[in-house]
């Protein structure tokens, strides 16, 4: 792999990431507040897309206009493709979740699926069935070099446009009034009501930030793609509820996390040579196996009490670490046997399953056949290194258990 | 001197219980009143209802001659009753500072707008705001201080955290102030440290309703004492008249008990 292609892949990578993130967002924030996955959220996205589309061929924009004009219309465009998705969300949050609140779990959860598919049915009665498409702008094609790699000068402002929105939420949420008391009332929503949070108001408000930031989205996808279909808002919610998931549901950092990772994986995944693919998955391997046969049994080694270290324990570690062959290997390199007995059953059985993951991708890339991964198993990358990282990690990576409400 | 609180008749049932049964009280301003009675006896459901949590069934609450009843939590904190809670309700992944700040939301009043856009107001009411809230937070010599004030709720001791959610309930300078069993779980030290607090909080000027199960701080700071049982009021007065009632000593040792006490 070519320096040139590293950037252009990295770059393509953090495009879609981003993507994925400002969508992502909405899923969380709304997750922390009110523990439930608002379904409705990938439509809001393609709404997004949509008002911006047709914003832009309402107001006939193209390259005879002059650059202010088309830059005012894209503007116009940014500030409606927020408006609208976000009173989109304030009105579903008072239509169909807000009577369900304080219900049981399973009908919120309905009212969205509900929502969403009404949602994509409005589009087609609107729009019809067909992708609504992006006018032609010659800045849509425009390009840089970089390192050698030729970047569209998009992917670099969508970049640039969500980092500038991830850092005004997250000042928003820190350090703002009415991010305090969306804090306040994820964590414990009666004492916030309690101290004088009108909480209603703060879950709409919820709503409304995560909604117009799934609209950027869509706007920023229809740019990057010049088209979107009525049912685009499906793939995009669901690996944004991926990413939200991957990165700790609730958890705000995390969400850009685990978007970043998704869209550099996906990305990754379908564009290296098979070459490239297997030194990666032997320094995977090389990694995992250190974590897991020097890093991770020095600690254990260091918890662990007398009491469990019986004979009968060790025996049943050893043979299930019999049962993986490379521990024959690593008895050779390092003797350090004590080390390897104090490994949980657990452990052993994770790094089975790893490698486990690790034979059957390998095995479907010769099966593909071809030097590349073709970009029809991007999906199905993305959900295995979501399973592989929830193996390992359950609570998501930046996720961690809330201190208990006592 | 005039009430602060006046409970009319309030009554308040769950399915068939009666939890509250026409419990009608005043706190006067500027002391402390204390609500004892055995565990069940209606106490906490009579503070979740006068903050609002609750709608009495019947009755009202009046804050300063004003209605309260059938509020909303947020509103009845605007109107000036604040409260601090049994099993602690902090703000965990919350800093210190921030906790005290999330007590004064409705007593600042910034937009998002204008927050996001660092108006030269907003910059101003900030600064008010956490000089108030570092100011609270000093009434409490020693815990606070300097760098613990950006660590997370959930890191503090017990008895930290304790302080910290008083801390929280006088950031917006209630009319009222709402103690449920502010030494629970307490070692004698500690609890001798915050009854000289609650103490201190009457001479600043606070009026002051109390749950409290330790004795000894309920003789200590109560200009008054309530007993309630099975969501009645049983006995009024002064720690020693009530301690001493009849009823006070069979609701808690039950009829044979108080046979063979008195």
């Amino acid at each position: 792999m070519s320096l040139d292609h590293i950037v252009t892949v990295t770059i393509g990578g953090l495009t879609v990431g981003m993507i994925y993130a400002l969508v992502a967002l909405g899923y969380t924030m709304v997750y922390g507040v009110l523990e439930f996955i608002n379904f409705a959220h990938g439509e809001v996205f393609t709404v997004g897309g949509y008002v911006a589309a047709f914003t832009l061929f309402a107001l006939g924009v193209s390259d005879q206009m002059s650059t202010v004009a088309i830059i005012g219309s894209l503007l116009l465009a940014l500030v409606l493709s927020m408006a609208v998705p976000a009173a989109l969300g304030l009105l579903v949050e008072r239509v169909a979740y807000r009577p369900l609140r304080g219900r049981s779990r399973i009908m919120p959860l309905l009212s969205a699926i509900g929502v969403s598919i009404v949602l994509q049915q409005l589009i087609i009665i609107v729009f019809g069935p067909t992708p609504i498409t992006m006018p032609t702008l010659g800045i849509s094609s425009a390009s840089v070099s970089i390192l050698g790699a030729r970047i569209r000068v998009l992917a670099l402002v969508i970049i640039t446009v969500s980092v500038v929105l991830m850092a005004g939420l997250t000042y928003l949420v820190k350090a703002t009034r009415i991010g305090k008391a969306m804090r306040a009332t994820s964590q414990d929503m009666e004492a916030a009501e309690m101290m004088g949070i009108e909480t209603n108001q703060t879950i709409a408000f919820t709503f409304v930030v995560g909604s117009a930031l799934a609209g950027i989205g869509g706007l920023l996808v229809i740019m990057y793609y010049g088209s979107l279909k009525f049912d685009a808002g499906f793939l995009y919610g669901l690996k944004a509820f991926t990413a939200a998931v991957l990165g700790g549901i609730g958890n705000i950092p995390g969400a850009v996390v685990g978007a970043l990772v998704l869209g550099l994986t996906e990305t990754y995944g379908v564009s290296m040579d098979l070459g490239f693919l297997a030194w990666f998955v032997v320094a995977g391997l090389l990694m995992g196996l250190y974590v897991q046969l020097v890093l991770a049994p020095k600690k254990r080694l260091q918890h662990i009490s007398d009491d469990r270290r019986t004979p009968g324990y060790e025996r049943s570690i050893a043979n299930i670490y019999r049962l993986a062959p490379y521990l024959a290997v690593r008895t050779l390199v390092v003797e350090r046997t004590d080390a390897l007995r104090s490994v949980s059953a657990r452990h052993a059985v994770r790094l089975m399953l790893g490698n486990l993951f690790l034979v059957v991708t390998a095995a479907v890339l010769f099966a593909n056949g071809s030097s590349r991964i073709d970009t029809r198993w991007q999906p199905v990358i993305a959900f295995v290194v979501l399973m592989v990282i929830l193996m390992f990690r359950p609570s998501g990576i930046l996720g961690k258990h809330i201190t208990e409400k006592v | 001197m005039g009430n602060v609180l006046e409970l009319q008749g309030m009554s308040m049932s769950f399915g068939g219980l009666k939890a509250v049964d026409n419990l009608s009280f005043s706190v006067r301003e500027n002391e402390i009143l204390s609500i004892i009675g055995p565990n069940g006896s209606g106490k906490t459901t009579t503070f979740n209802v006068i903050s609002g949590l609750y709608e009495p069934d019947s009755g009202d609450i009046l804050l300063q001659g004003e209605s309260v009843a059938g509020l909303r939590p947020d509103q009845v904190h605007e109107r000036g009753i604040s409260r601090t809670f049994q099993s602690l309700r902090l703000f965990g992944n919350m800093t210190v500072l921030d906790n005290v700040l999330v007590g004064m939301h409705t007593r600042t009043k910034a937009g998002v707008v204008a927050a996001m856009l660092r108006l030269p107001s907003v910059r101003r009411e900030e600064a008010a705001a956490k000089a108030k809230a570092q100011e609270v937070l000093a009434m409490f010599p020693g815990r606070f201080s300097g760098p613990r004030q950006s660590d997370p709720a959930f890191s503090l001791s017990y008895a930290n955290r304790r302080r910290l959610e008083i801390a929280r309930a006088l950031a917006s300078e209630p009319a009222l102030l709402l103690l449920d069993e502010p030494v629970a779980g307490m070692n004698p030290m500690e609890s001798r440290e915050v009854m000289e607090q609650i103490k201190e909080l009457r001479s600043r000027g606070y009026t002051i309703l109390m749950i409290e199960h330790d004795m000894k701080v309920v003789e200590g700071v109560s200009d008054r004492v309530i007993a309630m049982d099975h969501g009645v009021k049983i006995a009024e007065g002064s720690y020693q008249e009530v301690a001493t009632n009849h009823l006070v000593v069979e609701a808690y040792l039950g009829k044979r008990g108080a046979g063979t006490a008195s």
